[in-house]
């Protein structure tokens, strides 16, 4: 299984030190054979032993697998028409793909790791090959971001290796060297001798994870660098990257919920509601497309945060597929819908001519208004899920009153989101100058995937399959 | 000994964050990463535990010669400033840097307390940490910021080796692999930018 899961990326990786010209179609082609083992994962009993007890898929990474992959074929889809919208050269183009391929092999390590250090090994090499993928915009600012996500996100992962240093130590008295499998750890979480000590690696790998996903305090370097990147090195940050930290912070929190549950709900609440207050405000003053996905990305990423520390882990898995699926097609789109310039977001929407055209309208216009979780986004249901698993949380606790408080400030601040996003839609509707625009065939193939996986996400058997994901 | 050489560890890291000058400061990070090395050896020994011997030799290869040889390599290469003047003055650092150990100390108690044996070493690798970041923060410079990140790894090592009896070989072996990627990754940022200044 595992030569299945990993062959894509190593052929990948060879390709792209041929000849680009002619390997440019081939490599997009070499990314489809991701889906298969993604998909296989979902035949096989599980959970399923990739390799012994370091790598299992179990039906959260078989679920985020797929959820990656797809994101994975579509992101390499839009690839091969990203000369013609953007400056890049050949040796850039290259570039690209052998580092996506470095990245893909991290973030497999890292969705399958049932050992702690394995998954921050997957991450770590994961977040190296992305730095080199956000120099191949030949620009100062991109080359200024390189560097600053190399040290930012170093800090980062090194808060998070701190972490779970202290929950080795933590564990290792009972556990030995098991104290580093994740499934190990959850079945003797109550017998932990030093819960204390346990709970400040938890702290400490938590944080070093959500500033990786740009919560509070660390709010814009993310935005910085997405719109330093080209926009499919974007896509892959927010549809991919972030779903690696994302398993991570879900299987660490389920470790800790095991220890003290009202413990990491307290931490991750004040937590999730201080970077949601501060990023619809940044929100509500974004100019550019870039910058407006990606602060939305972290918004989406701090409710799911949320609803699964409140155990909706429904709630919090429907959420997640459906941003994983939504941020990167309006980062995809954002190559189209900037032909006329960064900063121009009258008139985004007007211009397009022909089938081709009309199809990316339609759909880059119904993913803006699903990102606000207009019904019947998944995000719509998503959010009423796991609204009321916190009311849930709260009634167990006898805090109901401060949560309905806490929920209608909450609300409040999506409200703010929701207004930005729809006088940012009216405006690329409505106003500004008519330019014709070019869309290509493969862009909207992109879309159009992104499309039906959103719509297989509200069927009753995704349903079902999320429900049973403990 | 063990004692004497995380002290050397500490004392090696204090004398990086008051140099101005950088083949001095990669020096000071090569002697940082030895007595690691010599430390890992030691305890290794005394425990009878090969696997961190093992760590313990890999550590002086990879961090005490061949990252500052090639550390020292790119900075001639590229032409990198020698002069880095730190953003806080020296005479400010002389009592930043006692206070951000005690307060470590002050703030690692909790955990010590929790810990079998080894504890001081334990607020000596937190105290390492916070050390080394204020080694990235102080610098504006690029390459003091990828030492400061490379004693952060130091420092993590050593709460590795300190407080858990070392990490098991896989994972060490995973994290050796991610610094060696790192270094590759930080010559080809410098390689770039020679390039595009070429062109």
């Amino acid at each position: 299984m595992i030569y299945l899961l990993l062959l894509p990326a190593i052929i990948m990786l060879i390709l792209s030190f041929s000849n680009i010209e002619k390997s440019k179609y081939i490599l997009p082609v070499t990314s489809l054979l991701i889906l298969f083992p993604s998909i296989k994962l979902f035949f096989l009993p599980r959970p399923y032993s990739v390799i012994g007890k370091y790598l299992v898929a179990d039906d959260l990474s078989a679920y985020i697998m797929l959820v990656s992959s797809i994101v994975a074929i579509c992101v390499t889809l839009a690839m091969s028409t990203l000369g013609l919208h953007v400056k890049i050269s050949k040796k850039a183009y290259s570039r690209f793909y052998r580092f996506f391929a470095i990245f893909w092999i991290g973030l497999t390590l890292s969705i399958l790791a049932n050992n702690m250090g394995l998954y921050w090994i997957g991450l770590e090499t994961a977040t190296l090959s992305t730095v080199y993928m956000i120099k191949t915009n030949n620009t100062a600012m991109a080359r200024k971001e390189a560097w600053n996500y190399m040290i930012v996100g170093a800090i980062a992962i090194s808060l998070i290796l701190f972490g779970i240093i202290l929950i080795y130590a933590s564990a290792k008295p009972i556990l030995g060297e098991d104290a580093m499998i994740f499934s190990s750890l959850l079945e003797h979480a109550k017998e932990i001798k030093s819960p204390f000590l346990f709970e400040i690696g938890f702290a400490i790998t938590t944080l070093g994870m959500f500033i990786k996903m740009g919560f509070f305090p660390m709010n814009l370097w993310l935005a910085n660098i997405e719109r330093a990147s080209f926009y499919p090195v974007a896509a892959l940050f927010s549809g991919i990257l972030e779903s690696a930290v994302m398993i991570g912070f879900f299987r660490f929190s389920k470790i800790a919920q095991a220890v003290d549950l009202l413990h990491v709900f307290i931490f991750v609440f004040i937590y999730t509601i201080l970077t949601i207050f501060i990023v619809s405000f940044l929100i509500y003053r974004a100019k550019d497309f870039m910058r407006l996905f990606s602060l939305s990305g972290v918004e989406h990423m701090a409710l799911i945060a949320l609803f699964w520390a409140s155990g909706g882990i429904f709630a919090a898995l429907l959420h997640f597929g459906a941003h994983a699926f939504l941020k990167p097609a309006l980062f995809l789109s954002t190559g189209i819908l900037e032909s006329s310039g960064k900063y121009k977001i009258a008139g985004a929407l007007r211009g397009y001519r022909g089938i081709k055209g009309k199809i990316f309208y339609f759909l880059t216009a119904l993913f803006l208004l699903s990102i606000v979780s207009l019904p019947p986004s998944p995000m719509f249901f998503s959010e009423l899920y796991g609204f009321a698993a916190m009311v849930n949380i709260a009634k167990l606790h006898q805090h109901l009153l401060l949560m309905i408080g806490a929920i209608i400030i909450l609300l409040i601040l999506l409200s703010i989101i929701f207004y930005k996003f729809i006088e940012i839609y009216q405006s690329m509707k409505y106003e500004g100058k008519e330019e014709t625009k070019v869309v290509y065939g493969n862009e909207v193939l992109a879309l159009i995937i992104f499309a039906i996986s959103l719509m297989v996400l509200l069927t009753p058997w995704s349903f079902e399959f999320l429900r049973g994901v403990s | 000994m063990t004692s004497f050489l995380i002290g050397l560890f500490i004392a090696t890291l204090i004398v990086a964050l008051f140099t101005m000058r950088l083949y001095r400061l990669i020096l000071w990070y090569s002697l940082n990463s030895l007595s690691l090395a010599l430390l890992a050896i030691t305890i290794g020994y005394s425990i009878n535990d090969n696997t961190m011997i093992l760590s313990g030799f890999l550590t002086l290869v990879l961090k005490a010669i061949l990252i500052p040889y090639i550390l020292k390599k790119v900075s001639v290469k590229f032409g990198l400033s020698r002069q880095i003047k730190p953003n806080v003055q020296i005479h400010y650092s002389i009592m930043l840097i006692p206070a951000l150990l005690v307060f470590t100390f002050y703030l690692a108690e909790p955990i010590t307390n929790m810990m079998v044996s080894n504890a001081n070493y334990v607020a000596i690798s937190i105290s390492a940490l916070f050390l080394s970041l204020l080694l990235m923060i102080e610098h504006k410079n690029i390459a003091p910021k990828i030492i400061g990140f490379l004693t952060i790894e130091n420092s993590l090592f050593l709460l590795g080796t300190t407080a858990t009896g070392g990490m098991p070989m896989l994972i060490e072996l995973g994290i050796f692999f991610d610094l060696l990627m790192a270094i590759v990754i930080i010559n080809l940022l410098f390689h770039q930018e020679e390039e595009e200044g070429l062109e």
